[in-house]
């Protein structure tokens, strides 16, 4: 048992070997928490993006409907919403238990979490605006692709990261 | 030293809160892997965080086995955190 003994005054050496030593646990924690969700719920995250600028584009077209009533694109989006959240909790529970961390997304690298935070929400939102104006459904494909093409290319980067780190 | 707290910076006591600061929440079976000491090290460790105020714990059970996770509390945290910084000053610029 350590004892609390002799620890003051500190040279910098040893000072400086403490904070070496949180800054090990810190990579190694981080590591943890870079875990890559499960397969099942990226195919669902993935599903999600590529429906929801569709879905969206629905909700949103003027004049009059595209395809099916708005209120239709409405209940479908909400819906899948729902489900989606609802996956995400049943996820998040096993992810916490498999890693024996907490779901935390601020640890992860910024250069990951920012473009999802930030750019896929102006894709999926932009790309609705876009086809409101123009009526050019090809925006709303192109989001959907591109949202997909994103989760799965992030999955791949964790998968690596993780991988790399632990 | 302003903010230098001896009951932190035992090695293991300063690796359970560096752990805790950065994970938010960890199991305590966690804790033990990363740091490579025994159940036992790590629960007189975590008892004098906890009597300090600095840790707690909360019981979970999964697949019928109680699992204990930790995690700093806001005073351990902010005792966590200007210890760091004691540090820092301690290395100087």
């Amino acid at each position: 048992m350590e004892t609390d003994e002799g620890t003051f005054p500190l040279s910098p050496e040893q000072a400086r070997a403490a904070l070496a030593d949180t800054d090990h646990i810190r990579t190694s924690v981080s590591a943890i928490s870079a875990t890559p969700w499960p397969l099942w719920f990226v195919t669902a995250i993935t599903a999600m993006l590529f429906v929801t600028p569709i879905a969206l584009g629905g909700v949103m077209a003027e004049p009059g409907d595209w395809l099916m009533p708005q209120w239709v694109w409405l209940t479908g989006l909400l819906s899948a919403e729902a489900v989606f959240y609802a996956l995400f909790a049943v996820a998040a529970k096993r992810w916490r238990e498999t890693t024996g961390v907490a779901l935390r997304f601020d640890v992860l690298p910024k250069a990951a979490t920012l473009p999802l935070c930030v750019v896929l929400p102006v894709i999926v939102v932009g790309s609705g605006f876009v086809f409101r104006e123009t009526g050019e459904p090809l925006w709303l494909y192109a989001a959907s692709a591109l949202g997909a093409a994103l989760s799965i290319g992030f999955h791949l980067w964790f998968v690596r990261l993780h991988g790399k780190t632990a | 030293m302003a903010g230098f707290d001896a009951t932190i910076h035992a090695p293991n006591r300063l690796r359970i809160c560096a752990l805790l600061d950065t994970a938010g929440e960890a199991e305590f079976g966690v804790v033990q892997e990363q740091l490579g000491v025994s159940p036992s090290v790590l629960s007189k460790h975590v008892t004098v965080l906890m009597d300090a105020g600095y840790v707690e714990q909360r019981k979970a059970v999964r697949d019928t086995r109680r699992r204990v996770w930790l995690s700093l509390t806001r005073e351990g945290r902010e005792a966590y955190r200007a210890h760091l910084a004691a540090l820092r000053a301690i290395v100087g610029p």
